[in-house]
């Protein structure tokens, strides 16, 4: 792979691994370090590149298991969903109280995405954030499509009996 | 299609009209269709979340970019060496000493002293029949020639 290639093709993605390797860890410095580490293995195995049909797939998969090995290499403490329950963006409304209450549940539907296991917490967040295809995730998480769909639906159906307990209902 | 939605049967054209009726919101909606309203919404907000990335660390590729392996295997290589001449050491001083203990032990000395003597003597033997033969050489040849 020429320098010209890895300019054009793997450098733009690294937004969207960063993203990634950042919602696998919950932790920007760690999210930086793997992504880094991502785009140098990339350029390690070049030889590989010319067979691959989904590039950023590729990319995101050597991301996705760089960041699990960093988190079961050590007693890796992924940041919980109430550590960033506050730090999401307010939503433009106009009365602060109204603004509190939707911050409030916006922080619970994070919670309950964070308490799925990895597997379905990235499928869904792949399909329901970032609007990847089927066959895309597939290809990011090396798996079958039917097992996407599965899990996507068990992800779904998790997050929904959550958000019920919680007695979290639209606003 | 919201059924079809948490089954995980919905496609991208689908979940997008989804995200689309529940961008603004709808008081009036049956539970069922509320429920879902706040998922909707957060996956709106994270998707339209800007990520400030931060810029790219410059690794410089140096030859030297490798330098633990290249230390791993000269340790290797040293330790290896370092073996090996041990070894030679301590084969050497085991023979030193075995020969010590047997100059220092009376009776392995004398033993090995008398096995010593022994062989020069049956090699002194060796030369002494030969010696007895040319002398019969020598004996026969002065009678021929009727010296005696």
């Amino acid at each position: 792979m020429s320098l010209e290639r890895f300019l054009s093709q793997v450098v733009p993605v690294r937004q969207k691994l960063y993203r990634f390797a950042f919602r696998l860890l919950g932790n920007e410095e760690d999210a930086q370090d793997i992504t880094q580490d991502a785009l140098m293995k990339v350029w390690g195995m070049q030889e590989k590149m010319a067979e691959l049909q989904n590039m950023e797939a590729w990319c995101m998969r050597i991301t996705r298991n760089l960041a699990l090995d960093k988190i079961k290499s050590r007693k890796y403490r992924v940041s919980d969903g109430l550590d960033r329950a506050g730090e999401l963006p307010a939503v433009q409304q106009q009365s602060p109280h109204a603004v509190a209450e939707q911050n409030d549940v916006m922080g619970k539907v994070h919670v309950a995405i964070q308490a799925l296991p990895e597997k379905y917490r990235t499928i869904l967040q792949l399909r329901d954030i970032d609007g990847h295809s089927y066959q895309e995730i597939a290809d990011i998480l090396d798996i079958d499509m039917n097992d996407v769909k599965v899990n996507l639906h068990r992800a779904r159906k998790g997050v929904r009996e959550k958000l019920q307990n919680l007695q979290v209902y639209g606003l | 299609m919201l059924e079809k939605y948490w089954e995980g049967e919905t496609s991208l054209e689908e979940e997008e009209a989804l995200r689309l009726f529940f961008r603004t919101p709808h008081p009036d909606l049956p539970e069922a269709l509320q429920e879902a309203a706040p998922m909707f919404q957060y996956f709106r907000m994270e998707a339209e979340k800007v990520w400030e990335v931060p810029p790219a660390r410059i690794v410089k590729l140096s030859p030297m970019r490798h330098w633990m392996k290249y230390a791993a295997i000269l340790l290797v290589a040293v330790g290896i060496g370092y073996a090996v001449k041990q070894q030679g050491q301590r084969e050497r001083q085991a023979v030193v000493a075995m020969k010590e203990q047997e100059l220092n032990d009376p009776q392995r000395a004398f033993d090995e002293t008398k096995k010593a003597l022994q062989l020069l003597a049956k090699n002194l033997n060796k030369g002494t029949s030969k010696m007895q033969k040319l002398s019969y050489f020598n004996e026969a040849t002065s009678l021929v020639e009727g010296k005696e």
